[in-house]
């Protein structure tokens, strides 16, 4: 205890501070004020003009239980004021948007989400920062007088630090973790939401780990460097003055760091160590946390516990339980030990609930504690009943497209040092943009040096595009599964010919390309494991001739002249190193072509060979074929000629039909370029976006499908709702008196009906029939026409007139077809209905009766 | 068949009828001409085809080394002979021949074709070394014996068989035994074997097949257990402690001392003898792990001493790659240059510096193998004295342990000799009531001959455990000569070679430009 009371002195002491400091509160708010123009977009939101009427029973009254909880929290106030006059208030049981009294622990509400992406405490830190906008507190040094439920809060999407952290923690204990709501202390940043003195998250560069090969060197035989024969006097001059100048150097770097630091130091805070945070905390243990850590709801950043960030915490508590810190916050939170279960560091409120954590007691302590535990497993069975009561909170509730469109209006902003970051929901931007990072070059986000656009469900699966505003640089990354493999693009102009550098999933394709640079007159390409072990290519291209540019009309015959085409080769084991060819040139505007070969082992020259190509014509007139001189060749290791010239010959030939070959290929990779900027254009023109068709929402070609089956449903259905017309409606109509039908009547009504059906099918019998007399008399008198005027038609009369006989030849035939069929077919439907009536409920008793 | 011999004069293979056939056979139009010019070397042939030539005896082939293809169907062959050196064929065709007996082929390793269509063969036989045949083509011959078809199993990678024509076919389980004994069989008489078949007949011939499988699995694993003795008795030989770490030497020494077997029949002596084998066993393990020990010291040296040697190597290859990299690079496109000169002066200036750049060039590279050979003395002379002084330790410590195992033959002879005199004590007192065998009894004569025949064993025993250690320090010593001269040949050759190389690379250069020169003056 008397350690205990020294904490209290000197929180005493800090307290005293404080009041000193709050005298001059006046002149701090205004401050505040102007620091608060920094943060964006925040109309003040008036709480209390809020609807709550709509709001269950749960959150306008208190249960039994609730009400003996508030009991025992204020019990624990009075005696926790009674023993620590000198410390805050705590925050226990605020006002919840009702104006009722709930106790904190029971507004924490756990659920769990099924968003895969909450499942884990980074993506659920990050949805509630990007979901809800922040609220600086009312008052900066004291706790809100009020805390509104999480489910309040997701609607309307705002909320101060602690609705953050009571939102966080709540989705956090959902998924396992053993989360806490801290109340404390932290810097003005922390509170503020200011993060323009970070460094942008996405810009920093992950610090590669760079393992230095040390190199084993094998001792014993070494060999030993040849004797250095320089002065050593010398070199230690100049070593020294190389330090000299190094020295002065990282002092001239070194002050300008210092300057640059004190230029963007943030100016003092006169509430340093006052001002009211809450955060949320993450104790080790359940879900393989290795270790205990903090994570500012703001930011969804996690911080270490020893983190300069966090000032001081006063009191913690999950959906179970309440702890109040009582160890010395003057280091901040650097001393502070999270073992939950130890009474001397933290007060817990309620004996029944689990202690999450002890850690191994000091020697002294342990037989006392060793009874104490006894004592408490005893309490425990006993006051299992005063447990916590359940949550007063609603479920926490989040539609899909609430989920997905994120950020109030789908939209948001953040500042960080020298970088502006942007998000958007998915699908909100028709170009599929999502997140956007401006960087810049000054302090004052003025001058733009570089732009990062991310982008999803883009159906040319574009992921990010990089413009160096400098270099004027653009640089696309795409995803796997683009048209010939393209996975990044880095280029100045869409202009073929110009500078570029494409590079392409090589295992996709079939040519194992990986990468292919570009500029006005070469072309580079490199490939990766392919069967003939070529690994790079290099074509050099020659200026257009004029006669060529003329023929713009047909753009393949204006391709570049190739001059040159190298081709460097891996190692083929398999080969002998003096016929294995590590590297050719055609020199195709020279008619040579070059060969040098791999080297061999132990070996410092490589074989070479040259041919020239000559179709010459000796002074006989015969065809050269092969002349010893045609060949230039350089044999490592054997000094006479051993190859005969039918095997030179040969090797000429196949590389002759090489180099048509792979100048095709040259004219293909320059087309495919071609394709590829065309096709990049066509959908940069276009940017669709793809939907996943499990995407219920958005897949408009399913939702039509879904609908339309949805109506044809309803059509089959009317439909036969029409086939069970009442065919004696209009009799019983006639009747009047339905009710109390006599044989008589049902007779009457059967014979009406039959009757009517009977003049129904004549009359239909004598439409067609009327039809089909009028159609063969018209036929007639077209004859008759016909035959009075034979002589004097012209051809295409007589064309039109032959034209109509068919055509009325037919109507008539299907009349007649349909008179026939009627004939055939009006008794069976006639008798059809007698039997039908017979049958109907309505009738049936009588007629039954009657028959 | 049906070949009238009298009317066919047989015919030889001859030079003439080479030449001829590469002639046809090679290449055509203008490489034709070119060859025509040059001549063909018969070892660069690849594919020879010697059909309808009426020869009786294959001969005179021996020239084409690097043949993969040879066709000698339709001739009258009679015995397969003289195919011995043409180990890189891959293809023979000896179809329609008179052939009796499959015979010389053990040489062709690498064969994959095979046929024999057409001929008189009887047996499938003598063809163990053709591993790699895939398609076999035995019909129209004798085959009787579906038995001696299962000879055909051993070709594991054979997946086309033609027996038609074969009196074997006319048994109705003809296609059945093939397909159950010949389970990697594709195609059988130029049909393929349907599964059906194939199963049928495995249900069939299930008890015969699994005989044959457990016979061949046995004979495998017998073989192999065979290759694993032989070879850990190759790693004790080549520490030199073969044999040591059981009772060899010992029992070896007693192997041909007949004296020995006669005095073990004297009282005390089983126990003494059992004693002494203990002793000397142990001594002779402690030996031969001290050997094992030694010999994987050695070789870790080596094989350190060998990758600091390849190290060295690759920087030197490094260091002289670049410089040449460099000097090419440097005078690119020099001679071209020089040849489109206009004035004469400059480009004999530049070719004088060229000259010069080449002389340096060579110069520095021969500065660098000097470097390195010395550095390479240098390090040799280390390996050297460190396997020197391995070697001599081993001795040493070697030495040391025979001279236990002397002590321990010297304790046992004297052990033996006072048994052996007591004995002859109690014999000439007439003391000796034990049983022995009367050619011991015979040795008890006198004092001279009992010591005389124990001094023979000893020296028997002395003589074997010398021989054994004189064996380990000759091994050792001549290996280590071994290894140092190796090394020192290996050197030498490496800088000969290098020296060469160099010299000939400068050659060249200066050809090339002797050649420029030569040709401006006419220009």
């Amino acid at each position: 205890m008397e350690a205990l009371r020294e904490n209290e002195a000197e929180e005493k002491e800090e307290e005293k501070k404080a009041f000193k400091i709050s005298d001059e509160l006046q002149d701090l708010e205004e401050k505040l004020s102007k620091i608060q123009v920094h943060i964006p977009n925040i109309h003040e939101f008036d709480w209390s003009s809020m609807d709550t009427s709509h709001l269950p029973a749960s959150y306008k009254i208190n249960s039994a239980k609730e009400k003996m909880m508030l009991h025992i929290a204020a019990n624990f106030r009075r005696q926790y004021t009674h023993l620590c006059p000198d410390r805050k208030e705590l925050f226990l049981h605020p006002l919840n948007e009702c104006g009722v009294e709930k106790f904190v622990s029971t507004t924490v509400r756990p659920t769990l989400l099924p968003y895969p992406e909450l499942y884990n405490w980074d993506g659920c830190a990050r949805f509630v920062s990007d979901y809800l906008t922040m609220e600086p507190l009312p008052n900066p040094i004291e706790p809100p007088s009020s805390l509104v439920s999480p489910t309040t809060i997701l609607k309307y999407q705002r909320g101060n630090c602690f609705d953050f952290s009571m939102l966080l923690c709540s989705l956090l204990i959902g998924v396992g973790y053993d989360a806490y709501c801290v109340y404390g202390y932290a810097t003005r940043e922390t509170c503020m939401m200011d993060e323009t003195r970070e460094v942008c998250p996405l810009l920093k560069k992950s610090k590669e780990a760079q393992k230095e090969t040390v190199k084993e060197k094998t001792e014993k035989y070494a060999v030993k460097p040849p004797r250095d024969l320089r002065s050593k006097f010398e070199l230690q001059q100049a070593a020294k003055k190389e330090a000299e100048i190094q020295v002065a150097k990282q002092k001239k770097q070194e002050e300008e760091e210092e300057r640059i630091m004190e230029a963007e130091k943030p100016k003092p805070d006169s509430l340093y160590g006052l001002r009211v945070h809450a955060w949320v905390l993450i104790l080790s243990g359940k879900r393989e946390v290795p270790e205990s850590f903090f994570i500012d709801p703001f930011t969804a950043k996690s911080y270490s516990t020893t983190d300069g960030h966090f000032l001081g915490i006063e009191a913690l508590w999950n959906h179970v339980n309440y702890w109040v810190n009582m160890q010395s916050c003057l280091n901040g939170c650097k001393d502070l030990i999270f073992d939950l279960g130890n009474p001397l560091r933290w007060e817990f409120m309620l004996l029944g609930a689990d202690k999450p954590l002890l850690l191994l007691p000091n020697e002294e302590e342990e037989e006392e504690l060793a009874d104490e535990d006894l004592d408490n497993l005893v309490k425990e069975e006993e006051e299992k009943g005063s447990d916590m009561p359940p949550s007063w909170v609603d479920p926490i509730q989040i539609s899909l497209k609430e989920f997905e469109t994120r950020c109030p209006q789908g939209k948001k902003v953040i500042h960080y040092k020298k970088a502006k970051l942007e998000k958007w929901a998915p699908y909100l931007n028709s170009n599929g943009l999502v997140e956007r990072l401006t960087v810049f070059e000054d302090q004052d986000c003025t001058k733009v040096l570089e732009v990062r656009q991310w982008f999803k469900n883009r159906e040319d699966l574009l992921e990010m595009r990089q413009v160096n505003k400098i270099t004027e640089v653009t640089t696309e990354y795409f995803g796997p599964g683009h048209v010939l493999g393209l996975k990044a693009h880095v280029y100045k102009s869409m202009n073929p010919e110009t500078e570029r550098t494409m590079e392409f999933y090589n295992k996709t394709r079939v040519d194992g390309l990986q990468k292919r640079v570009e500029n006005a007159c070469e072309m580079m390409e490199y490939f990766v494991g392919r069967s003939d072990f070529l690994y790079y290519r290099h074509t050099n291209f020659g200026k257009r001739t004029k006669r060529a540019q003329i023929l713009v009309a047909n753009p393949d015959a204006n391709a570049r002249p190739i001059m040159q085409i190298k081709e460097c080769f891996h190692r083929n084991l398999e080969k002998p190193a003096n016929e294995d060819v590590a590297e050719r040139i055609f020199m195709i505007s020279e008619e040579r072509i070059l060969l040098t070969y791999h080297l061999q082992e132990n070996y410092i020259t490589a074989s070479k060979r040259e041919f020239t190509k000559r179709a010459d014509v000796d002074n006989k007139g015969n065809k050269i074929i092969m002349t010893p001189d045609m060949c230039l060749s350089y044999q490592v290791g054997s000094s006479q000629e051993d190859k005969k010239l039918i095997h030179l010959y040969k090797m000429m030939l196949k590389l002759m039909e090489e180099e048509k070959h792979l100048k095709h290929q040259v004219w293909e990779s320059g087309t495919e370029v071609l394709e590829i900027l065309k096709i990049r254009e066509e959908e940069e023109g276009a940017s669709k976006l793809t939907v996943s068709i499990y995407d219920t929402e958005r897949n408009e070609k399913g939702k039509k499908q879904r609908e339309a089956m949805e109506h044809q449903m309803q059509e089959e259905r009317q439909r036969q709702d029409e086939q069970d017309l009442d065919y004696l409606a209009p009799f019983i109509i006639q009747m009047g008196n339905i009710e109390k039908m006599t044989k008589w009547q049902a007779l009457r009504l059967k014979e009406d009906c039959l009757t009517d059906f009977k003049y129904h099918l004549i009359d239909k019998a004598n439409i067609i029939q009327v039809r089909f007399e009028k159609e063969t008399q018209e036929l007639q008198k077209k004859q008759q026409w016909y035959q009075q005027n034979q002589l004097s038609m012209t051809v295409e009369d007589e064309e039109a007139y032959i034209a109509y006989c068919s055509d009325a030849m037919f109507r008539i035939r299907i009349l007649e077809m349909r008179l026939n069929r009627h004939k055939e077919t009006a008794p069976q439907k006639y008798i059809a209905l007698e039997e039908k009536l017979c049958k109907d409920p309505r009738l049936s008793e009588y007629l039954k009766l009657y028959a | 068949m049906s070949r009238i011999y009298d009317t066919i004069e047989p015919n030889v293979i001859d030079q003439e009828m080479l030449q001829k056939a590469v002639e046809e056979q090679g290449p055509q139009e203008e490489a034709g001409q070119l060859a025509k010019r040059e001549g063909i070397d018969f070892k660069d042939v690849t594919e020879l085809q010697l059909d309808f030539r009426n020869i009786l005896k294959i001969d005179n082939l021996w020239q084409f080394a690097n043949l993969t293809k040879l066709q000698l169907d339709n001739n009258i062959i009679e015995k397969i002979e003289a195919l011995d050196s043409l180990v890189h064929l891959v293809w023979l065709d000896l179809s329609f021949n008179n052939i009796e007996t499959i015979e010389g082929l053990h040489a062709l390793v690498k064969l994959q074709d095979l046929s024999l269509y057409n001929n008189r063969i009887s047996k499938i036989e003598n063809m163990d070394m053709l591993q790699e045949l895939q398609i076999f083509s035995i019909g129209n011959n004798n085959l009787t014996s579906l038995e001696n078809v299962v000879y055909l199993r051993k070709f594991s990678k054979l997946r086309t068989l033609n027996l038609a024509g074969n009196p074997l076919c006319d048994d109705e389980q003809y296609s059945m035994f093939i397909a159950a004994h010949l389970p990697d069989l594709v195609y059988l008489d130029f049909r393929l074997v349907d599964e059906n078949t194939r199963e049928v007949a495995e249900i069939k011939y299930q008890y015969a097949i699994d005989e044959l499988k457990q016979g061949e699995a046995q004979a495998l694993a017998k073989l192999e257990e065979e290759q694993a003795k032989q070879k850990e008795l190759d790693y004790h030989k080549a520490a030199y402690v073969e044999y040591l770490n059981g009772p060899f030497l010992f029992e070896s020494m007693y192997a041909e001392d007949a004296e020995a077997n006669k005095l073990a029949y004297l009282p005390g002596m089983p126990d003494l003898l059992e004693t002494y084998r203990n002793k000397f066993e142990s001594v002779c393990e402690k030996l031969f792990a001290y050997g094992l020990e030694q010999y994987e010291k050695r070789e870790a040296e080596v094989s350190t001493f060998y990758k600091c040697l390849q190290e060295a190597l690759a920087a030197n290859q490094e260091q002289g790659t670049k410089i040449i990299l460099e000097f090419e690079n440097q005078n690119m496109g020099l001679l071209e240059v020089v040849q489109d000169m206009s004035s004469f002066d400059m480009a004999e200036t530049k070719l004088a510096k060229y000259n010069d750049d080449i002389i340096q060039l060579s110069d520095t590279l021969m500065t660098l193998e000097m470097q390195t050979v010395d550095q390479l003395e240098e390090i040799i002379k280390d390996f050297e004295r460190n396997i020197a002084d391995l070697v001599s330790t081993f001795i040493e410590n070697v030495q040391g342990m025979m001279a236990q195992c002397r002590d321990l033959e010297n304790h046992h002879h004297e052990k033996l000799l006072e048994i052996s005199i007591n004995t002859l004590e109690k014999i000439v007192k007439s003391e000796f009531e034990e049983e022995i065998p009367d050619d011991v009894r015979m040795l008890f004569v006198d004092k001279d001959t009992i010591v005389n025949a124990v001094n023979a064993s000893h020296d028997i025993h002395l003589l074997k455990i010398d021989n054994r250690e004189d064996d380990i320090i000759t091994k050792a010593n001549s290996w280590q000569a071994a290894v140092i001269e190796e090394v020192h040949k290996n050197e030498i050759a490496r800088n000969r070679s290098r020296v060469k190389e160099i010299n000939q690379y400068k050659d060249h250069l200066q050809e090339e430009l002797d050649n420029l020169e030569s040709l401006e003056p006419v220009e």
